[in-house]
């Protein structure tokens, strides 16, 4: 009788010692059929409700498409005058104007022009986009640890999810071009602004926020009064990492045929064109400092007076 | 002191208890459970346990206690920034937990104004806007309530600065701006939680000062929050214990003093110095008759018969005192202000150690004036000394 | 009782995994990113690992990389779907510098490229299995981007055949006719805007190449050029960067061939004869994938598949003994 469990164990461990060595996994046909199930579910969803989406984000893609043409076909010597004059009013520094300035020279000079305003242009679009529906998220998450706890494991898949994982569906539905492109890049860098903006409003002083209420401010009073201003320096923080973030895309959303600076670089790491991948990659690097710089710098001189203020 | 003015807040029955489910801990703590056995049992923290209170129109009130006593989760029940798990807050009469979400509102609008320990000022507004800020929510125009930040900042002493941020302030200076905010609105009573207990000793005392001497023309209904029994003593009206979310005693400073309801209160008065914790306020005896006269003749007319000497005052103020005996020996053509004896004035907000030497050098007690130089009470002797031995 | 044997079965282990690398060594396989490629990559895999106890490893590859890295740094060892037109400057060098060794046809028909319509629009309008009648109805492929003009999907930026794509556009003279060629980035925005079109029965015009499971999948029609096949002015012009007059042509199929190092022919001369021998029909390819498709399998299940189930092509490309071997592997399957 004392015998029985070891017997038992070797007629497992003969007739099926695979699960030692490999994972005792789900058989295949199962696996194949949820993942038939789920794909064919998504093409008939795609089907049905394809064009209904399309014609959602249409409007999107007539601003994207206007604004596109406005930045390519203004002569660029306007287009350079209008972006030193908003990095000046933003910046009110000449050096970070004569900078951005020698950069758009040298840009153009090299023949990536047109490239970089439709680079400039997708971006700032994602941009806007990604503070008009982030900051309001990030708020929501601020005020409800519920929301908070729903939204932050989504904001990290989305930031881990290989973007291709989204984008080949989202070109099934919406097909390729700018509009997925946008999502892509939205996706992608999206998380930073709502997760700073809940940190920021989190952050804010619980005395001056007290001080608010005690003196009868409205919710809307403390959000608009307190909160954001007090937590503007963190959200523009996320802001700026948004923006770095869209700019990292654009090599991404080239791949599903959004034109710009990434098509040419996706040209030269297939075709090994060395010189052109780095020019491109440069004209790149460019946008990204010059969106960095000129955003922190704003930032700055919008909380002067805020600095070393710590309410204590 | 005053017994007669009325009831402005009534607290009944206030209890507070943090955690998941306060309304369910809530009888085991009314019956008498311990902090403690609270805690083991249910997790739940209890922050106040049966608060019972009343402050009253125009006074002091110093809610004191030592940290983790549970003060500054009690003053933040008086506007409701914390409410309560049972009780009643009466407001004038007014229940104010029953009150709607937006009339809680306009309630904090124009009933009360709170100064906090850390100032609590928005680092994005100008001095003068943080001023104006409970004004500016009321939706009033910047250039409607300028003049009157303007003339706070001035009465705190802050003129000059309305442009600067509080970042570029003092700490001191930063508390004059929180409490000139709190001015600024009007609001009657006004809750202050620590207000000066993160400012040097120094700038404590100068404040304390001005909050005393802003008293005897403003009148409010002061809440004041500290852990510090010197403070208390100096400038509470009447003072209330509180140890572990419990009030220990009520009562007026004298009283913490000399009567301390339990241990616990003893050992908080005996650490104190009494002549510099303890103001003339505190031991002057009020309602005392002054002595109109602009010369002997009106002296002796008008001196009281059952005093043994008065203090004369006359259109600019007061003069001396004129004792009982100097009448009999006088001549109407005497100059009235040679005869006086030149016995020193004090103000209520003078501590007892600045005027035991003033005490020491007459044998009559000293005249308490006010700002206007009207006489508000006087200073015994006696009762001094007794303030000052201690049991 | 219970520790012996767990010991037993752990040498057991050790054992088979040192023993295979002996005597054809180290293999490195490139397994590339389309289906087809991947799949002979994973054969190749189980032939040699099983028949000629190679030790033989996948890496990721693709084209270009792939063919870059065999010539500089004589790895992976062998590329089993190579499409030559697409390097053929760089293949021919290799090959000059004894570097590269042409194995043999992995696909023996050629690949198939052309331009595609769906099957249903022909179906409504027979004309467009034609340039002619496609240019007539250029409006009925609108760009989503701007309906003014039309839309012709090209090939993925950085493929060779974007050189060949963009040369007829230009021959036929598309960009007069209204179209405007869009780089659809990748080969998967390629595919996923066919895919999208033929789920909704959209208009679809655009570069494609077989065998693909997506042809196998969606029945489309290559367009009609007209012209017929003009293979040296495709190999002179069309396939060319410089191409200064390009002329209609239809492609001629194109060479898809086993590629190995030229140190791996040497090392392993056996192995190497079976990567010679080793070539699909396309018609067996379309087959295999459109099984893979319709299983959604990977190219080490599809491979398996394959061992299995069509012992009468795999046995064609090696020697007895070596299927003897393979045919005993098959039976752990």
């Amino acid at each position: 009788m004392a015998q029985y469990p070891v017997l038992l164990f070797e007629i497992l461990f003969m007739i099926d010692s695979s699960w030692l060595t490999e994972f005792p996994d789900m058989s295949r046909r199962d696996l194949l059929a949820i993942r038939q199930t789920l794909d064919g579910a998504y093409r008939t969803f795609s089907r049905a409700y394809g064009q209904s989406i399309e014609d959602f984000f249409n409007p999107l893609l007539h601003f994207l498409i206007w604004f596109e043409n406005l930045l390519i076909q203004t002569p660029w010597w306007i287009v350079l005058i209008a972006i030193i004059g908003l990095v000046y009013a933003a910046t009110r520094s000449w050096k970070l104007c004569t900078g951005v300035l020698i950069s758009f020279l040298a840009i153009g000079y090299f023949g990536m022009w047109e490239d970089t305003m439709r680079t400039l242009s997708i971006i700032t679009v994602c941009t806007i986009l990604s503070i008009c529906i982030g900051i309001p998220i990030g708020i929501l998450m601020a005020g409800s640890d519920r929301a908070r706890s729903i939204i932050t494991p989504l904001l990290d898949i989305m930031q881990t999810m290989p973007a291709f994982v989204y984008l080949i569906p989202v070109v099934m539905l919406l097909g390729i071009g700018k509009i997925p492109g946008v999502i892509a890049v939205v996706i992608y860098a999206i998380p930073p602004v709502i997760r700073l903006t809940n940190l920021g409003i989190r952050l804010v002083n619980k005395e001056t926020l007290e001080a608010a209420t005690a003196y009868g401010a409205t919710a809307t009073q403390r959000l608009f009064g307190v909160q954001i201003p007090l937590a503007m320096p963190t959200i523009m923080a996320g802001i700026n990492q948004t923006i770095m973030m869209a700019l990292a895309m654009v090599v991404v959303a080239s791949m599903i045929g959004v034109k710009g600076l990434g098509q040419p670089v996706l040209k030269s790491i297939t075709n090994q064109y060395f010189t052109l991948g780095l020019l491109n990659g440069l004209a790149i690097v460019a946008l990204a400092i010059i969106f960095d710089r000129v955003s922190q710098t704003y930032a700055k001189r919008a909380q002067r007076h805020m600095e070393g203020s710590d309410n204590g | 002191m005053d017994n007669n003015r009325e009831n402005l807040i009534e607290i009944e029955g206030l209890y507070q208890i943090f955690g998941e489910q306060p309304d369910d801990v809530l009888p085991k703590v009314k019956a008498g459970a311990s902090k403690e056995d609270v805690l083991a049992e249910t997790g739940h923290t209890v922050g106040l346990r049966d608060i019972n209170l009343t402050v009253k129109r125009g006074e002091i009130f110093v809610i004191m206690g030592l940290s983790g006593s549970g003060k500054s989760t009690l003053i933040r029940h008086f506007n409701r920034l914390i409410d309560p798990t049972a009780g009643k807050i009466k407001v004038e009469g007014e229940n104010i937990m029953e009150l709607s979400p937006k009339d809680l509102i306009t309630f904090r609008r124009h009933k009360m104004a709170m100064v906090f320990q850390h100032f609590g000022l928005m680092p994005h507004r100008s001095v003068l806007d943080n001023v104006g800020y409970g004004l500016s929510i009321k939706g009033e125009k910047k250039t409607d309530w300028t003049p009157k930040a303007t003339q706070w900042l001035d009465t705190v002493g802050l003129s000059g600065y309305e442009e600067q941020y509080p970042s570029q302030l003092s700490g001191g200076q930063q508390q004059r701006v929180g409490l000139a905010r709190a001015l600024c609105t009007d609001a009657e009573i006004l809750l202050m939680d620590e207000a000066f207990s993160a400012l040097d000793p120094l700038i404590r005392s100068e404040m304390q000062e001005q909050l005393i001497e802003l008293q005897e023309n403003l009148h409010k209904t002061i809440i004041f929050i500290t852990h510090d029994l010197d403070e208390a003593l100096r400038l509470g009206d009447r003072i209330a214990v509180l140890k572990d979310g419990k009030l220990v005693q009520i009562g007026t400073p004298v009283d913490i003093m000399l009567h301390p309801a339990d241990d616990y209160v003893k050992a908080f008065a005996s650490d104190v110095n009494r002549a510099r914790a303890l103001s003339v306020q505190t031991v002057m005896t009020a309602n005392t008759e002054k002595l109109e006269a602009n010369s002997v003749a009106e002296a002796k007319a008008n001196f009281p018969q059952d005093k043994e000497y008065a203090f004369v005052f006359n259109s600019e103020g007061y003069q001396g005192v004129l004792s009982k005996q100097q009448i009999a020996t006088l001549n109407d053509e005497n100059s009235l202000k040679e005869v006086l004896h030149p016995v020193p004035s004090v103000r209520k907000a003078n501590l007892l150690q600045k005027v035991i030497p003033l005490s020491l050098n007459t044998r009559f007690d000293l005249p308490v004036v006010n700002k206007a130089g009207e006489l508000t009470g006087r200073l015994e002797a006696r009762k001094l000394a007794d303030v000052l031995s201690p049991d | 009782m219970y520790s012996k044997s767990l010991i037993a079965g752990v040498f057991t282990l050790a054992a088979t995994s040192s023993f295979a690398a002996s005597s054809c060594g180290k293999v490195e396989i490139a397994d590339m990113n389309w289906n087809s490629a991947s799949f002979m990559a994973n054969v190749d895999k189980f032939i040699l690992d099983h028949g000629y106890d190679c030790d033989a490893e996948l890496v990721p590859g693709d084209t270009m990389p792939t063919s870059t890295s065999m010539i500089e740094k004589g790895q992976p060892d062998i590329a089993p779907e190579m499409w030559t037109n697409a390097v053929s400057e760089l293949i021919e060098r290799g090959v000059k510098e004894k570097r590269l060794s042409i194995a043999g046809k992995s696909l023996s028909d050629g690949g198939e490229e052309g331009f595609w319509v769906p099957k249903y629009m022909v179906d409504k309008d027979p004309s467009l299995a034609t340039i002619q009648g496609i240019i007539k109805h250029a409006k009925e492929f609108p760009n989503p981007e701007n309906s003014a003009i039309s839309a012709f999907y090209g090939c993925p930026a950085g493929w060779g055949c974007q050189i060949s794509g963009g040369n007829l556009f230009t021959a036929l003279n598309l960009k007069e006719a209204g179209f405007e060629l869009i780089d659809p980035g990748s080969a998967a925005g390629l595919s996923g805007s066919l895919s999208r079109a033929y789920e909704r029965q959209q208009p679809w015009f655009g570069y494609y190449w077989a065998p693909t499971a997506i042809l196998g999948k969606y029945p489309m029609v290559k367009v009609d050029f007209g012209s017929g096949v003009d293979k040296e002015h495709y190999m002179k012009c069309i396939s060319n960067n410089s191409c200064l007059d390009p002329k209609v042509t239809m492609y001629p199929p194109s060479p898809v061939y086993s590629i190995t190092t030229t140190e791996f022919e040497k090392r392993a001369p056996q192995a190497y004869a079976y990567t010679v021998n080793r070539s699909f029909t396309n018609a067996q390819m379309n087959t295999l994938l459109a099984w893979m498709e319709d299983n959604q399998a990977d190219g080490e299940y599809a491979a398996e598949n394959f061992m299995l189930n069509h012992e009468e092509i795999w046995s064609k490309w090696v020697s007895n003994d070596v299927k003897a071997k393979l045919d005993k592997a098959i039976d752990n399957l």
